[in-house]
């Protein structure tokens, strides 16, 4: 070896996050958002905002799910497979959704689409449809977008995103051999000192929150590792792909075929007591109904979320016609292969967490997007001195260039494009076909444009400009939620609407810090021309 | 009851934190410097000092984070408190400088009252007044 370990660790460390940071930063924007998920979600969806503050903390399990069966039946007599969401402190309304039944001839194995599901929106308390909310993808856009990707099958972004992944624990590995400091520059920041502050703010946002770092991308991994090293899985269960889901999930397996015998379904209510009573109290979350009405109709509960770590949560099977407990957990012991990773992709999904921990995770996957973003740019700053010197007229060679449109393009274009979603979800009319997609549409629209624009002049004030757009954007989104039929914040904070709030408040700072981010760009920045036609 | 329990167990976590962190920081003589002008120097008590204050700051920390969330959860949370708490510190360091030494005996204060409020609120605590 030529060179020392440190100094083949800083070139790996430089390639793996380099090559990959676009996507990463997307990943992470896209999944600090989705711990948000739910509350972009309501947000996305002003019709609900009036009716989440008035009944949700009244409305009782037993009654709502009386309420859930009773449409359920009117509307889905006939389906497959009902499915309940309980209302929850996150998510006040009761939802209802039904694959519908195969139209007569179809062949009995084909899967339906998610979005040929059936859904309401009811009222917990009065069973009243809801359902006049704009059609939107909400929250889940962001969640789906952080591992599928757009525009591609899901299997091939999955592949994608965790190659990625992995090259992120690369750079993270290698980068804290290469970072000799840590702890004696575990609180310095020197701001205003050209490539040095970059690497200060790099080393900050990664060291300060590596802890999450760490634990996010190996429990991303970790969350499809079923697809990334199928082997084990192929060995024990040779074509059986959906026996073993429902071995590990421990809900009911597959798609058994209803049963000639018609017998009405027992009232759930008294499922969920006893549930309830199991689980000492605590409240159920999910219920899934399959072949309701058919004497073989299986009932499965599941705790609510949002207490613990785990993703395995326990959950029992009752016998439909019946009311008859069959089979379940009173906790979600497995295992322990089984619980350690129901634990570590509890932790990476963080749905046990409560408004704190969310807010803290969020605020910790902000400092993800900060590294990966201060990572792209040390690149940049630390090259372009190079080039400059080499061919003495001031241009640039093509990888710098490239690196340079990539990162207006990557970041600044990203953060332009993200507020572009809210508003084309406000402002485009509500009714007809197609809605979600044209919002996505206007995200990608807006993002390639932005990527477009930012490979042709990647200059300071190209990044001017895209930052300034996307933090007014950002900024106004709490002017557009008023004015556009949602709770405006004074209204939202007067009835404790926290979701609705707590959304406008942080789009505020986000606006904010991105408009101050543009002006700091501004000439008296220019001054150090070292730095020019790059942020410093 | 148990509302406002949790409210200040989460106070005294973060403020605890900060407060650690504070000493922790000025610990080190370059933030030391940062305050008290270049050259300044610790003396090896003081610095022993500021540094057992830390320890205790993040301990404490810690110990809110578990009753708060159990032991589980505690350490997640922990991690998380620990973040944000550092972050404030950089970013006082960095553009708050004379605020620091003030922050430090804030975040204290703060720590020490939740502490109070977390015992008075507690439920051993209200066993016993309502006792008496």
């Amino acid at each position: 070896m030529k060179e020392g370990f440190r100094q083949s660790m800083a070139w790996l460390h430089t390639w793996s996050g380099l090559l990959v940071g676009w996507i990463l930063f997307l990943v992470f924007a896209a999944g600090t958002a989705s711990y948000f998920r739910d509350e972009i979600t309501l947000w996305m969806k002003p019709e609900l905002h009036s009716a989440s503050q008035t009944h949700a903390a009244q409305a009782s399990q037993a009654g709502a799910i009386d309420l859930a069966q009773q449409t359920l039946e009117q509307r889905a007599g006939n389906s497959r497979r009902w499915f309940i969401n309980m209302p929850n402190a996150r998510n006040p309304a009761l939802e209802a959704s039904w694959i519908p039944a195969p139209p007569k001839g179809a062949d009995p194995k084909a899967r339906p689409k998610r979005r040929e599901f059936g859904s309401a929106t009811l009222d917990p308390a009065t069973g009243k449809d809801l359902g006049t909310a704009r059609a939107t993808r909400g929250g889940d856009f962001f969640f789906r977008l952080h591992f599928d990707l757009h525009y591609m099958s899901a299997i091939w972004g999955r592949w994608i995103v965790g190659a990625c992944a992995m090259c992120m624990l690369v750079a993270i590995l290698s980068g804290i051999v290469t970072h000799k400091r840590i702890f004696k520059d575990f609180f310095t920041f020197r701001p205003g000192k050209g490539q040095r502050s970059w690497l200060d703010a790099h080393n900050v946002s990664a060291v300060l929150a590596l802890p999450f770092h760490l634990m996010i991308t190996y429990t991303g991994l970790v969350t499809l590792m079923f697809m990334y090293l199928p082997s084990g899985v192929q060995a024990v269960y040779p074509d059986k792909s959906d026996a073993f889901y429902a071995d590990l999930n421990g809900g009911p397996s597959g798609n058994t075929r209803p049963s000639r015998e018609l017998v009405p379904l027992a009232p759930l209510g008294p499922m969920l007591a006893q549930a309830s009573r199991i689980w000492h109290g605590a409240p159920v979350g999910r219920i899934t109904v399959s072949n309701p009405g058919h004497a073989n109709a299986r009932v499965n509960l599941v705790l609510q979320e949002g207490r613990d770590m785990t993703q395995a949560l326990p959950n029992l099977t009752f016998e439909g016609a019946t009311g008859k407990l069959v089979a379940g957990t009173e906790t979600g012991q497995g295992s322990g292969a089984l619980q350690t990773r129901g634990v570590m992709y509890g932790l990476h999904v963080g749905r046990f967490a409560d408004s704190l921990v969310r807010a803290l995770f969020f605020l910790s996957g902000l400092a993800g997007c900060a590294m990966v973003a201060t990572g792209l740019l040390m690149w940049a700053v630390k090259e372009r001195p190079k080039h400059l010197k080499a061919r003495k007229d001031g241009s640039i060679g093509f990888g710098l260039r490239l690196v340079d449109g990539l990162n207006v393009g990557g970041i600044a274009g990203l953060l332009l494009a993200m507020p572009v979603l809210f508003w084309a979800n406000r402002l485009l009319p509500v009714g007809g076909t197609g809605r979600p997609d044209l919002e996505i549409a206007c995200f990608f629209t807006a993002w390639g444009i932005a990527a477009v624009a930012g490979l042709a002049w990647p200059a300071r004030w190209m990044w001017r400009l895209q930052l300034a757009l996307g933090g007014a954007l950002f900024a106004l989104l709490p002017l557009l939620n008023a004015a556009t039929g949602g709770a405006g914040l004074a209204s939202s904070l007067a009835h404790g609407l926290w979701a609705i709030a707590g959304f406008d408040l942080v789009s505020l700072v986000l606006g904010v810090l991105l408009l101050y981010a543009s002006l700091r760009l501004g000439p008296r920045a220019a001054v150090k021309p070292r730095l020019a036609g790059s942020a410093a | 009851m148990s509302g406002w329990h949790d409210t200040f167990l989460a106070m005294l976590a973060l403020a605890a934190a900060i407060a650690g962190f504070c000493a922790l920081s000025l610990a080190m003589d370059r933030h030391w410097e940062q305050l008290q002008g270049r050259g300044a120097a610790l003396t090896r008590r003081a610095r022993r000092r500021l540094r057992h204050a830390g320890t205790v700051g993040l301990l404490a920390s810690l110990a809110a984070c578990i009753a708060l969330r159990g032991a589980g959860q505690g350490w997640v949370a922990w991690a998380g408190m620990l973040t944000a708490a550092a972050i404030t510190l950089v970013l006082a360091l960095s553009y708050a400088t004379r605020g620091v030494m003030r922050l430090g005996w804030g975040a204290t204060a703060a720590a020490l009252l939740a502490l109070g409020a977390v015992l008075l609120s507690g439920d051993a605590i209200i066993s016993i007044t309502s006792g008496l």
